[in-house]
């Protein structure tokens, strides 16, 4: 977990220029080089200013700290901001959140990067000069965008400062990535993407080329993950897994890890054993599908498919109904008329199709009877721990996705996190917590005398 | 339920003072600001003889009415705004005509209003709001009767009716507005593609609107304070800064510094995932500081209407100037244009009192001109006396910049009272030796001496482009 209290986070667009008399002649190197150096003078200049998003403060970093508010000094400490900054519902000042919501983490500070175009040093009038060579003119826009996590008695004008070189460090970055990438006079726009990594790395930023697959970006992973020391056999540098700022919504509107919401049961002597990473709910009646009766197994699957998607082991979006039955068919398993139909599908299929789709294997772990699911606490405990990926179980008349178990090796006991797709209803986190669509449960939860399958999908190993 | 006009005092007094041959008509524009509620009006104008005008042409048959020359008057009205500050502008015109026209006169005047705007907006870099007032007043005097007619046309509806207007006289209109000010710094790279001089023009109009828009969406203080929502301009403690040193009768005028903050959004430019390459024959690049003004009325004026008039004369005294300058080549270098290198000066702006109001106008001097001949526009186009020195030409420092082999501009910072001579010699590597130019600089008063010509004219505009030819032959430029 980060142990900050606030992520300043600074955004802007540089417009990227240049003539190239000859693209591929060996002097545009340097003139694309002596560009860069341009806008790094421009960013330690003295007319570079941040400005607070949501709130009347400037800041000029680069003039020994001077804001457009008096009582914000350099001496001010970072979390002095706050009370200037109007929330997104109206209010002022901090929020008022009640006590028994889980803190969802550091408070982002956005901020946005202008340049004065007044007060200039000089007062020579405007001339207009006029070169005629063939030229290509190369125009780029470049998405600064930084990030910097501090303690909340950080003063504000080091924060400051700190932002300064970041903007320089990234525009170095960019740099590097444009000449690495760059053909003739193709050149691919270098885009900043934030991870959160694991102490004392914390949040980092890597420029990638656009339009260059994650596939294509492999070489540049395992020298990252051998800089930070991180495992080789999980990603954690793929655009998917770039860090979710906690203020940013998601544009797609599902819920994301609902379970957080919740307090784990308290039993004597046990630990908890969950889910890692990012998963979408899905359930029911959702995309305009009216699976009601049939599809909880199908939302299963999306909610696993959710979950290799945004860890970044996949590039492929979540499959529709039609085609997991697709690929149900295209497997040999299921017979063409399966397409379009309500057939229900169970573990076996699911493994199936995760096979086939997204390249995942997953082991099938069976029950006689579901009385014996109260003793599977260790084998649980052992995949959440090591693999980390939701759990799809289907048996009686019914299919469920496990997040977590809380057992004790001692005692035995066990309780089980349930995400139920068989909600109706819309995005509703409250309804989904309070309701227990998303919720602890006991062994009692279970069918006593039906059979059960577990289809318990494996990380494959890469980065 | 029309309009109200608020007019100045003065601006009465000089319609009463215009003198009309008998049988004819007089135009002439009207200036001030318009704001939701109400109008301004502190300028009166009338339309200055045309050169081609001898006589007054009697033809048999034609009415005076028929006669106006309603190129002129559109003319004149694009020159008088080139001159107007932010915050005002030319909001209407007056006709004065004998009792037999009278009847005639609406139809006239909203001819020639709709074709004033048509004429004035043309070539501008921003677009009118919502909240702009699109109503032009169109005033009917009777040369015998001096009865007032005042009436309104919106001129964003060519088939729109004239609505009856208030003319109300009242004096110091406009003595208390704030007057905002900043110095801006323009950096602009304009690729041309193509190498005909239409060409030339549309890249400029095209790299002018891009950064026009940029302007439009800066982040704007005012004294200090953010101007961005419904909030009143709260006016800070008065600044008394140079001009109104020299001008004491202004001295009530409290003066608001602006800052303006941009970003390089581009939102055409937004979600690329390569860059945007084009093969240009050339470049041209505007570089330098302006000095802006913007007068806002004082009735509760809004922050981002003070704002917005700022910004839109940042944007227009950039426009000015480059449109003056283009238009001066097209008659010196003909078709030429577009083609050769070199850096040249554009106009810079200084800022006389305006006829009445105390508010200031301004005018652009080319690198050749005098405060004379400023006079002598001001005389033609506002119909005003000013004397010379009273002619403030400090707030852009003249252009002096040397000659010598690629390209290297140096800015050096003018002192009023420090003569300084430097002789630029160009290097030569093959050919001919290009012609010497000599840089005198005594502050207000900068001018090279051109070699070929010896005379005083900086930069010589008949010799400019040979010489600019000839150095590129030398291979002097890139």
């Amino acid at each position: 977990m980060l142990q900050c209290d606030f992520i300043f986070r600074l955004k802007g667009i540089l417009e990227f220029a240049c003539q190239l008399d000859n693209p591929n002649g060996v002097q545009s190197q340097s003139t694309i080089s002596k560009s860069f150096q341009d806008l790094r003078s421009k960013v330690t200049s003295k007319n570079i200013v941040f400005t607070v998003c949501n709130s009347p403060v400037l800041i000029w970093p680069n003039t020994g700290f001077q804001s457009s508010v008096e009582s914000l000094t350099e001496a001010s400490a970072c979390g002095d901001i706050l009370q200037w900054i109007e929330s997104d519902d109206g209010g002022s000042k901090k929020s008022s959140k009640k006590k028994d919501k889980k803190k969802s983490g550091p408070t982002v500070v956005n901020m946005k990067l202008l340049f004065e175009v007044t007060e200039p040093a000089g007062n020579t009038a405007p001339s207009l000069i006029r070169v005629s060579t063939q030229q290509h003119c190369v125009k780029m826009p470049l998405p600064l965008d930084c990030a910097l996590s501090v303690t909340t008695d950080e003063r504000l004008e080091t924060v400051c400062t700190g932002l300064v070189e970041a903007l320089n460090k990234q525009l170095a970055d960019m740099e590097e990535v444009v000449l690495q990438y760059r053909k003739g006079s193709s050149f691919l726009v270098p885009q900043p993407f934030h991870f959160q990594l694991p102490e004392p790395a914390g949040l980092i930023t890597v420029v990638y080329p656009a339009g260059v697959p994650d596939s294509q970006l492999q070489a540049v992973r395992e020298d990252l993950h051998r800089k930070f020391e991180l495992p080789c056999d999980r990603p954690y540098l793929r655009r998917a897994n770039a860090f979710h700022f906690p203020d940013a919504a998601y544009k797609d509107g599902y819920l994301r890890n609902p379970h957080i919401h919740l307090n784990p049961p308290n039993i004597e002597d046990a630990k908890l054993y969950l889910v890692q990473g990012v998963y979408s709910y899905h359930h029911y009646m959702q995309d305009h599908v009216d699976d009601n009766g049939w599809g909880c197994a199908y939302r299963s699957l999306q909610t696993i498919c959710s979950w290799f998607q945004q860890q970044g082991y996949v590039e492929t979006a979540v499959p529709t109904h039609t085609q997991i039955q697709q690929a149900l068919v295209d497997v040999g398993d299921k017979e063409p008329r399966f397409v379009g139909s309500r057939q229900w599908i169970g573990s076996i299929e699911v493994q199936a199709v995760l096979n086939q789709l997204l390249g995942v294997t997953s082991k099938i772990m069976f029950v006689s009877q579901g009385s014996e699911l109260a003793t599977k606490g260790r084998e649980l405990a052992n995949h959440f721990q090591t693999e980390g990926t939701p759990v799809m179980i289907g048996g009686g008349v019914l299919a469920h996705t496990i997040l977590g178990v809380v057992w004790s090796e001692n005692t035995g006991q066990i309780r089980f996190l349930i995400l139920d797709p068989h909600y109706t209803g819309g995005e509703d986190l409250q309804t989904i917590t309070d309701k227990g669509w998303c919720g602890w449960k006991g062994p009692e939860f279970w069918d006593q005398n039906a059979y059960y399958n577990l289809c318990l999908p494996q990380r494959p190993k890469s980065i | 339920m029309g309009r109200s006009y608020f007019v100045d005092e003065a601006v009465g007094e000089y319609l009463s003072g215009l003198q009309a041959a008998p049988g004819s008509c007089v135009t002439g524009l009207l200036a001030g600001q318009s704001s939701p509620q109400r109008d301004f009006v502190v300028l009166a104008v009338q339309t200055p003889h045309r050169e081609s005008e001898g006589q007054l042409k009697a033809l048999k048959g034609v009415s005076p009415l028929d006669d106006i020359d309603v190129e002129w008057v559109t003319e004149h009205a694009k020159q008088v705004s080139r001159m107007l500050p932010g915050g005002l502008c030319v909001l209407g015109l007056f006709l004065v005509t004998p009792p037999e026209l009278s009847k005639d006169a609406q139809n006239a005047l909203k001819r020639l209003i709709f074709a004033v705007e048509k004429y004035i907006i043309k070539g501008r870099l921003w677009e009118l709001s919502e909240e702009d007032v699109t109503d032009r007043v169109t005033l009917h005097i009777c040369s015998k009767t001096k009865k007032l007619l005042c009436k309104t046309f919106d001129v964003k509806d060519p088939k729109s009716s004239a609505k009856p207007a208030d003319w109300k006289y009242q004096t110091g209109i406009s003595s208390s507005w704030p007057m905002l000010t900043c110095s801006v710094e323009v950096d602009l790279q304009i690729p041309v593609t193509g190498s005909s001089s239409d060409n030339t023009d549309k890249c400029m109009k095209d790299g002018l609107r891009r950064w026009a828009k940029q302007i439009e969406a800066a982040y704007c203080l005012i004294n200090g304070r953010q101007a961005l929502d419904d909030s009143e301009l709260i006016s800070g403690q008065a600044h008394v800064c140079s001009f109104q040193k020299k001008n004491p009768k202004t001295t009530n005028r409290q003066t608001l510094p602006a800052r303006i903050f941009v970003s390089d959004e581009q939102s055409e430019l937004g979600e690329r995932s390569s860059a945007l390459v084009q093969v240009c024959s050339g470049s041209m690049r505007v570089r330098g500081v302006v000095h802006c003004r913007a007068y806002i009325h004082n009735n509760k004026p809004k922050a981002r209407h003070a704002a917005q008039a700022i910004k839109r004369d940042i944007i227009n005294t950039v426009c000015s100037r480059v449109e003056m300058f283009l238009e001066d080549l097209c008659i010196n270098e003909g078709s030429q244009k577009g083609l050769c290198s070199g850096q040249q000066a554009l106009p810079r702006r200084v800022f006389a009192p305006m006829p009445i109001s105390g508010l200031s106008v301004c005018d652009y001097m080319f690198p050749d001109e005098s405060t004379a001949d400023v006079a002598e526009r001001l005389k033609e186009m506002l119909d005003c006396e000013t004397p010379e020195e009273d002619i403030d030409t400090s707030l852009e420092n003249n252009q002096l910049f040397s000659i010598i082999s690629g390209f290297e501009i140096t800015d050096s910072q003018d002192d009023d009272s420090s003569k300084h001579v430097s002789e630029i010699q160009a290097e030569n590597h093959k050919i001919q030796k290009p012609p010497k130019y000599y840089a005198v600089g005594s502050g207000r008063y900068s001018s090279f001496m051109c070699g070929p010509c010896s005379s005083h004219c900086s930069p010589c505009h008949s010799h400019i482009s040979t010489v600019f030819q000839l150095m590129e032959k030398a291979k002097m430029f890139v």
